[in-house]
């Protein structure tokens, strides 16, 4: 439906709100910024399966016909080897990571659930592969399966229910956070507008990503180099620091392991988040700690 | 005879006789935030589709969009407000109804505003001619009631239009049009009835199309004050006009927002620049350069 003219947003998910008008958001210890790292664990098929959606072009040397060796085994890498760079990275800064994996993952690489558990990583959900992602021609039936496939997959897999959904190429309809909270979800990530996170309809917590510092977004999308891509991470945090003295700021990247955990681009990565974590008050923290301190700590 | 579409008689630069700002200064400067709403849900009319990536809705190109509105129009604002910037909007004017907050931080500032159609996703190109003087009827209107001023420019929604539309703009009392590319002054465009000038907006100092691909704001500062520079140069001869264009979503991430502080620091600390807004450049041109240039452009008529 085509907007209605007046006041608030054109659509039902959350309130208008902007930040000029919200109280302080206290984030633990007086931190100024909340730092949670997304790292995306995503399979991307041999094979796209019939009627299924897609949007992501980018990244290598695209999508090319059938059989795409490139394409596949380029994402693939990511698994085998960029992964455990790029955990490496945020646990020798401290960075708690927050691991959005996809079912297909979480189902055929055992080794990799129980190495991010190991770590004390949060895994959350994202959808089936990477190759798949909601949209807005997804009849109810089947989008409602694919998200509780997704939970009871990612339950098995891990032994407990995921508490966050990263939907693949941050792919929904304009039913899917409903059927994220009737699955029993309690927070998204796919609405990239926003500082601090926010409540959505109905229970729901949104906790926003940063749609520049996702590498994805930024290197392969908007093709900018890793050396700038890190001047931005520690540009954005800068400003985000000096705002987060008078109200708490939320800086959630995204990091793509077959991307950022390349081995000329991880030392950027290190470099960038050694800086923001080098500043006394940063809270890095999983995704599931900063919502529940969010619902804990009204903003006053 | 000129070639299509007609609407403008060619004019050298060079040979133009100068023209002067109000207070001899060389440049006139403009900032235009485009403060917009792209639609959740919008209808596809004509031929441009607003959310191409996916079928609708677009969620991460929405709330990244949204992000503008939410927080990164207060962020660049706070610099806008450090420079004294009284700023010339690109307005969606459905904005003014959605965002009261944002309408009452520019209606305190004094700002001028010129219409950018009343949502970004919905777009000139298939609109009849009835529909499109509803249009401005409706632009004017919305406008007035909500800020009390009169609209006097436009800048395509999301810079689309008609063959009709500078006829149709000067029939609901418009006098500026920005769409145009062509000049580093203003230029007298041809209509039906009254006066229209073309102010030059620009698409170059502009941070869409620059952020959409792989430049960043570093850039963006280097090449706005070497725009000032050249401008400032020969504006010492005849003046000239210069606009930065901005999109909240973009300048007003963490990660850009020092640039634009560099941007308006430089240019700033020179002397002979008029800060002004393009309601007053295209008022200004009027009454004293558009019936000179009209008269000039004579002679180059083939």
């Amino acid at each position: 439906m085509p907007a209605e003219r007046r006041q608030g947003m054109d659509h039902t998910h959350h309130e208008w709100s902007p930040i000029s008008t919200r109280g302080k958001l206290n984030w633990p210890n007086d931190a100024r910024v909340a730092l949670c790292a997304i790292v995306t664990l995503e399979h991307t098929e041999w094979e796209l399966p019939e009627g299924s959606f897609s949007a992501d072009q980018a990244g290598g040397l695209g999508v090319r016909p059938f059989p795409d060796y490139p394409r596949f085994s380029h994402r693939e890498y990511g698994h085998r080897v960029g992964i455990f760079r790029v955990l490496d990275v945020l646990q020798k800064l401290g960075i708690n990571a927050t691991v959005a994996m996809d079912s297909q993952t979480a189902e055929h690489y055992p080794y990799l659930v129980k190495y991010c558990l190991d770590q004390g990583c949060e895994i959350i959900a994202h959808g089936v592969s990477g190759s798949q992602m909601i949209s807005g021609n997804m009849s109810v039936e089947a989008e409602t399966i694919f998200i509780r496939s997704s939970m009871e997959i990612m339950e098995k897999a891990t032994g407990k229910k995921p508490r966050g959904w990263s939907g693949t190429d941050y792919g929904e309809s304009e039913r899917t956070p409903d059927l994220l909270r009737q699955a029993g979800f309690d927070y998204v990530c796919d609405w990239v507008n926003d500082e601090q996170p926010y409540p959505m309809r109905d229970g729901l917590t949104a906790l926003p990503t940063m749609l520049e510092m996702d590498d994805l977004f930024t290197m392969s999308n908007r093709r900018v180099t890793v050396d700038r891509f890190a001047q931005s991470l520690k540009d954005g945090f800068d400003a985000m620091y000096h705002d987060g003295a008078s109200n708490g700021r939320l800086m959630t990247i995204n990091l793509h392991p077959w991307l950022i955990g390349q081995p000329f681009r991880i030392g950027y990565l290190e470099e960038a988040l050694g800086y923001a974590m080098g500043h006394e008050k940063v809270w890095a923290a999983t995704g599931s700690e900063i919502v529940d301190w969010y619902r804990d700590n009204e903003p006053i | 005879m000129s070639l299509p579409p007609h609407r403008v008689d060619y004019s050298p630069i060079i040979e133009r006789p100068p023209i002067k700002w109000p207070n001899g200064e060389r440049v006139a400067l403009w900032i235009a935030p485009n403060v917009e709403h792209y639609e959740y849900m919008p209808k596809k009319h004509g031929p441009r589709d607003p959310w191409p990536r996916t079928p609708y809705p677009d969620v991460q190109q929405y709330s990244y969009r949204d992000y503008g509105n939410r927080v990164g129009f207060w962020r660049m604002l706070e610099v806008l407000d450090q420079y004294k910037i009284r700023s010339c909007v690109s307005l969606n004017l459905a904005v003014l109804e959605h965002f009261p907050e944002i309408r009452d931080a520019m209606v305190e500032r004094d700002w001028d505003y010129m219409s950018h159609g009343i949502y970004n996703t919905r777009y000139l190109y298939a609109y009849t001619e009835e529909e499109e003087r509803e249009f401005y009827r409706d632009n004017v209107e919305t406008l007035k009631r909500q800020t009390g001023k009169q609209l006097k420019g436009m800048l395509g929604p999301a810079i689309s239009g008609t063959v009709r539309t500078p006829d149709l703009m000067t029939e609901a009392g418009l006098i500026y049009h920005t769409d145009w590319m062509h000049d580093d002054q203003p230029v007298p465009i041809n209509v039906e009835t009254g006066k229209l000038v073309s102010v030059p907006y620009s698409i170059e100092l502009n941070d869409s199309p620059l952020f959409r691909v792989n430049y960043e704001a570093d850039y963006f500062a280097e090449i706005c004050k070497r725009q000032f520079d050249q401008l400032y140069k020969e504006g010492a001869e005849s003046a000239r006009v210069m606009c930065i264009a901005l999109h909240p979503f973009l300048i007003g991430q963490p990660h850009r927002i020092k640039y634009l502080d560099e941007i308006l620091s430089y240019i700033t600390s020179h002397s002979d620049i008029w800060m002004t807004t393009a309601d007053d450049i295209a008022e200004y041109y009027i009454e004293n350069y558009y019936d000179q240039a009209v008269e000039h452009a004579k002679q180059y008529r083939v």
